[in-house]
């Protein structure tokens, strides 16, 4: 049994549910072979009983165990082993068949959801896209683990038409004709259900969604409250839920019904034409015990081959969810011929503010509107080309989107103001680029001051940080980001805000161990706090958009000038930007 | 915070429950259990009237003998097939009422669990009960109830049946037996860990997906692209070699079963030629037999599938049950508040026995003040907020409100006196009106906007496509940090409490903004007594009093300019802060 994931998922076709489905089912024809072959044996041994068992019955039971009865009953041992074996293996292969196919789903899904970047949360709500992965991968998978079962009722079917014909051309045309027709009326059923069930399961995902929204506020919900309009609005949706379950009832009871009326319809009616003829003395009683074995046998692949195709119509539901997915574009789509990457050093230039991040500097970029410093900090990064297609961003000349990806994000790391922390532990998450030692890891550590979270996790670097970060508070989140941000050692690196969550006495430590652990490398921090602007090589000051003035923090707060009057505006921090007091006479 | 887990119901009680929930639904029960046993009885008449019918033609029948055999048999097919139409709808409307009420009361325990649970417990444990044990549940209640009443139903009608016809014949079958008992144990013993380890390896890569996404942009910025594909290929890797054990085990559960049925019929074959060499049975009454060990085959197939997916769905049951298990926090003593002053007495709390966090605070709000409190983080500002806010009993000392200790309040009247707006947020899903209503259903679309507009927002929210009717929250449109907290400081203005601890409620958002969301709140909330805990000074520069708390203790207390004056703690902390 060859161990999954495989190395690598393939290419999709992702033009249609059914191309996807068929795409796959050549990716593993090898397991979907096997597990054919061993379908139709299972199925083929299966049909041995009734032709076997009529024939003993004709060869006279009254004269009890003689040699004969035992060769047949050797005969249907023979048969039995066949069936046990191919049985279980085949059961095997179609589990194989299942895992390779819905793995292979849910890693395309993890990928394209990773290479999204913000193009995923902005076009599907997190909780159908999980629901792709936790549902319908595997919806999907159950075609291939089904498709044994379908070819060897088939093959059943075949097997037995053929046999019937020769002893009985009346009573087999009435199976082998009747079945299919039995079939296709159970076929015309599954259509209402199938729309049913896609409304039920419609709603059956909004009351997931509707649930795990509930509990993530749950304290908020606790805390203000709102838990009662929260808990109604839950169940307003379980009721709907329930009753589009009540609608599949309906049509599913139906299809129940008639699941074992019309084939055993067939079944009398092959009783009454075959004891017809066996009192005509045209079959044997036997013959007429084998055709009752068959037609009620029969039933068994058709009830298979109605099942499968309740399997095909989810998974082609499944499919679909599955490629709303894997079609997401991405923020930051790949250059299909990526431009030369400039040598390091370049400069970095943003047109629209007219910034310019010459290298080897640590500039604080400064903004009395905080989301405006901060787009036009994020978009040095390019994370969102369509967001950003007006306000281009060049590095050594060459615009941010004509280069490769992998290789931009090497040289400008940029740490958002609200960065992800990921589960697993605190080393992991800390060194993204792996390789650091712990040594590096601590020194980062020790520039973002976070030496508190080391002791907060009872096993240091191999502590495990919980999902979001909750254990943490939110200065520890912050911090540890921090630390992230700066293990990077990224050429070009760009920090938004990164001290708004702690406090003056850590700010002021991590601003002095900032500055001093990038020297002499390119930085840009977005901040007003006067703790860290202290320490920057050159401020820039930014105003609807564009640069307006740059200078040392120093030289800016106490320049006479129009700049030095709007830097103040922004950075001063005397709790009335009207009084003209210094804070020496504040604190006096 | 050390996270206090949530309970999990053990088995007896987890069976108590569903006894109970059994017992509330018990007559569609009886209903589908008459209907499904008639219709068993019905489909047992096909296989006897061949037997019948195999000895009339070796005896010599009539034609009109076959006719009324066959007549017979359409009428009992008949009646099976619309008994099995009713029963089966009957018993999947009874899954979805069952499932309804089940999921509904975990949701309605879940939003009415403690306080103090709520804040300590995480809410991690909490989602996965919601969607993954729901589901789990969902699927055995939906599908497995009205399969396992089926299966019991006609395997039971079927060995009666084949009893009553032919003892002597059916009496062999007992040899087989055995095989099937042991082997269905042996596996339904290893089954239950075997799929709970599936089940967490399905749950684990579930969570990396749902990280994947939260996180998406993150992993974007870093390049965390690969990291993520290798954490997700581990998480693929642990549930394939999860899926392989249960595989093992049914690569001996398949044969296990098998045999003995594919045995049956040459084993009736043999000892039905003995018998009927000795006339103790006819040709009719084997061939009747043999027919209805294959009609069982199906039936115990079904049972074990579903015993063992009945098994795991118990362990899922456990764990929603299991939050009706926490016990309330507080009691309410039904003592009103004399009037609307907050204090703490002697206030201690330890998360962990013996280490205390607060060392006996004693605090006098006066109504209306603005308190700010400051320290170093670690020094019990948050847990005194808490305190404050009556989310955790004190271990020692008590917080009261016009005398009356707030842990004695129900929660309705709690939240009018005292309001905690955390640094942490969350946007629902639903409308922005929807987000704002928590805290007042009744409040009507001007005071809403009245809201908004006291905590700066209306600007922002005016530009949105819908204004306050935009859908927000996960797939909708998507708030900032800070625009997400000011919803949430809307919500206070709506919630209207006399007593507001904001903890670094403007934590997340940058300095300036969070002053002017502060100064406007500031406008709105006067008459109010206010406890803000912060990092940043100017929020203690603008209060009344200051309180700094180091060690679990108030070092020092009083008004911004006296303590700067007086030269302690603060006041070092204060010329830092303002770094000229």
């Amino acid at each position: 049994m060859r161990s999954l994931p495989l190395d690598s998922p393939g290419i999709p076709d992702t033009r249609s549910p059914g191309r996807f489905l068929w795409w796959q089912a050549r990716r593993q024809k090898g397991p979907l072979a096997l597990a054919l072959i061993l379908g139709v044996l299972t199925f083929a041994s299966q049909t041995v009983m009734p032709y076997v068992f009529g024939v003993a019955l004709d060869s006279g039971l009254e004269q009890g165990v003689t040699p004969e009865l035992w060769r047949w009953a050797g005969i249907l041992l023979a048969a039995a082993v066949v069936q046990v074996v191919t049985a279980a293996w085949g059961h095997r292969a179609d589990v194989v068949n299942w895992l390779r196919a819905s793995f292979a789903s849910s890693e395309l899904i993890g990928n394209r959801i990773v290479e999204s970047g913000d193009a995923i949360s902005e076009e599907l709500p997190t909780g159908e896209v999980v629901a792709t992965v936790a549902s319908d991968a595997l919806r999907m998978g159950d075609i291939y683990a089904n498709a044994a079962r379908l070819v060897g009722s088939l093959c059943a079917y075949v097997v037995v038409a053929v046999i019937m014909l020769n002893m009985s051309l009346l009573l087999g045309l009435v199976v082998t004709l009747g079945l299919p027709i039995v079939s296709g009326m159970l076929v015309l059923l599954v259509k209402p259900l199938q729309a049913r069930q896609a409304a039920q399961r419609e709603a059956q995902g909004r009351l997931t969604t509707l649930g795990a929204d509930t509990v993530s506020g749950l304290r908020i919900l606790r805390g203000i409250g709102g838990e009662k309009v929260f808990a109604d609005r839950y169940r307003a949706q379980s009721q709907k839920v329930k009753v589009a379950g009540e609608r599949v009832a309906v049509t599913q009871s139906w299809l129940d019904g008639l699941q074992i009326l019309l084939p055993y319809l067939m079944l009398a009616l092959v009783l009454w034409l075959g004891a017809r003829e066996a009192v005509k003395g045209n079959i044997t009683a036997g013959q007429l015990v084998t055709f009752f074995g068959y037609a009620s046998f029969l039933t068994w692949p058709m009830q298979n081959i109605v099942e499968v195709i309740q399997f095909v119509t989810r998974a082609f539901i499944a499919s679909r969810k599955i490629l709303k997915v894997l079609q997401t574009g991405s923020a930051t789509p790949a250059s299909s011929s990526p431009a030369v990457m400039p040598a390091e050093g370049a400069e970095l230039v943003d047109e629209a503010s007219g910034l310019v991040v010459a290298p080897g500097r640590l500039v604080a970029l400064v903004c009395q509107d905080p989301d405006a410093s901060a787009a036009v900090a994020t978009r040095l990064g390019r994370l969102d080309d369509e967001l950003e297609d007006a306000t281009p961003v060049r590095l050594g000349g060459v615009l941010l989107r004509d280069l490769d990806k992998g290789a931009l994000r090497r040289r400008i790391v940029v740490g958002e103001a609200t960065p992800h922390l990921f589960t697993g532990s605190l080393r992991a998450g800390l060194d993204v680029r792996g390789g650091a030692s712990d040594e590096q890891i601590l020194a980062a550590m020790h520039v973002a001051d976070a030496a508190d979270v080391l002791d907060s996790t009872p096993d240091g670097l191999d502590g495990e940080i919980t999902e979001k970060g909750r254990t943490l508070s939110g200065g520890q989140r912050q911090r540890v980001a921090l630390a992230r941000a700066l293990l990077t050692d990224a050429e070009i690196l760009v920090l938004v805000e990164p001290t708004s969550a702690v406090d003056a006495h850590t700010e002021a430590r991590i601003a002095e161990r900032l500055a001093a652990a990038r020297r002499g490398r390119t930085t840009v921090i977005v901040t007003a706090s006067p703790l860290v602007l202290e320490h920057v090589d050159e401020v820039v000051l930014l105003e609807g958009g564009t640069i307006v003035a740059r200078g040392t923090h120093r030289g800016l707060v106490t320049d006479t000038g129009e700049d030095g009057r709007r830097y103040r505006a922004v950075v001063d921090r005397k709790m009335d930007t009207h009084d003209s007091q210094t804070p020496a006479e504040v604190t006096r | 915070m050390s996270g206090r887990k949530l309970p999990v119901a053990d088995g007896p009680t987890t069976r108590r429950h569903t006894a109970a929930l059994l017992r509330r639904h018990s007559r569609p029960l009886i209903g589908i259990t008459v209907l499904h046993t008639i219709a068993a009885l019905a489909g047992l008449v096909g296989p006897l009237l061949v037997g019948r019918l195999v000895d009339q033609i070796v005896a010599g029948a009539s034609l009109a003998v076959v006719d009324q055999a066959a007549l017979i048999f359409v009428t009992a097919i008949v009646l099976q097939s619309v008994l099995v139409r009713f029963a089966q709808r009957k018993a999947r409307v009874y899954g979805e009422t069952m499932f309804a009420e089940l999921r509904e009361d975990f949701v309605d325990a879940v939003t009415a669990l403690p306080l103090s649970t709520v804040e300590s417990a995480g809410t991690g444990d909490l989602v996965g009960r919601t969607t993954n044990d729901v589901d789990r549940v969902q699927f055995a209640v939906r599908f497995g109830v009205p399969r396992v009443l089926v299966a019991i139903i006609t395997i039971v009608a079927t060995l009666v049946a084949a009893f009553i016809i032919a003892p002597q014949v059916t009496v062999v079958m007992v040899l087989t037996a055995p095989i099937v008992v042991i082997v269905s144990r042996w596996y339904l013993a290893r089954a239950t860990p075997g799929y709970q380890r599936e089940s967490a390896a399905y749950a684990a890569l579930n969570g990396t997906i749902t990280e994947s996404v939260e996180g998406a942009r993150t992993i974007d910025a870093l390049a965390l692209e690969q990291t993520r594909r290798d954490r997700l290929r581990a998480d693929l890797r642990e549930a394939f070699e999860a899926e392989r054990y249960t595989l093992r085990l049914r690569t001996v559960l398949t044969p296990g079963l098998d045999t003995p049925f594919m045995l049956a019929p040459i084993i009736l074959l043999l000892w039905g030629a003995f018998l009927i060499s000795h006339g103790w049975t006819t040709v009719g009454d084997v061939t009747a037999i043999v027919l209805y060990m294959r009609m069982i085959i199906g039936p115990i197939w079904e049972l074990v599938f579903w015993l063992d997916e009945i098994q795991v769905a118990m362990t899922s049951l456990g764990r929603l049950f299991g939050v009706r298990l926490v016990e309330p926090d507080r009691t309410t003593s039904g003592v009103e508040p004399t009037d609307e002053v907050v204090r703490t007495e002697a206030v201690r709390y330890a998360y962990r026995e013996g280490h205390d966090v607060l060392h006996g605070i004693d605090l006098d709000l006066r109504p209306g003040e603005r308190l700010a409190v400051v320290g170093p983080s670690g020094a019990g500002k948050s847990t005194l907020g808490r305190m404050i806010a009556g989310i955790h009993p004190p271990t020692g000392g008590a917080a009261t409100v016009g005398g009356v200790p707030l842990v004695d309040l129900p929660l309705e009247d709690l939240r009018g006196h005292v309001a905690l707006v955390t640094q942490e947020h969350h946007v629902f899903v639903g409308t922005l009106a929807d987000n704002l209503r928590l805290a007042d259903v009744t409040a009507s679309d001007e005071a809403l906007l009245g809201a908004l507009d006291a905590v700066a927002a209306r600007t922002w929210v005016d530009s949105l496509p819908d204004g306050i009717e935009t859908e927000v929250g996960s797939g909708g449109y998507q708030l900032s940090p800070a625009q997400a907290q000011q919803v949430a400081l809307a919500r206070l203005v709506l919630l209207d409490p006399h007593t507001l601890i904001l903890d670094e409620a403007t934590s997340l958002l940058d300095p300036r903004a969070a002053r002017e969301l502060e100064t406007s709140l500031g406008a709105v909330l006067t008459g109010r007594t206010v406890v803000a805990i912060a990092h940043r000074l100017h929020t203690a520069h603008d209060a009344d009093r200051v309180a700094v708390v180091d060690g679990g203790r108030i070092s020092e207390i009083g008004p911004h300019a006296e303590l700067v004056s007086a030269g302690g703690d603060y006041a070092a902390l204060w010329h830092s802060w303002q770094s000229e």
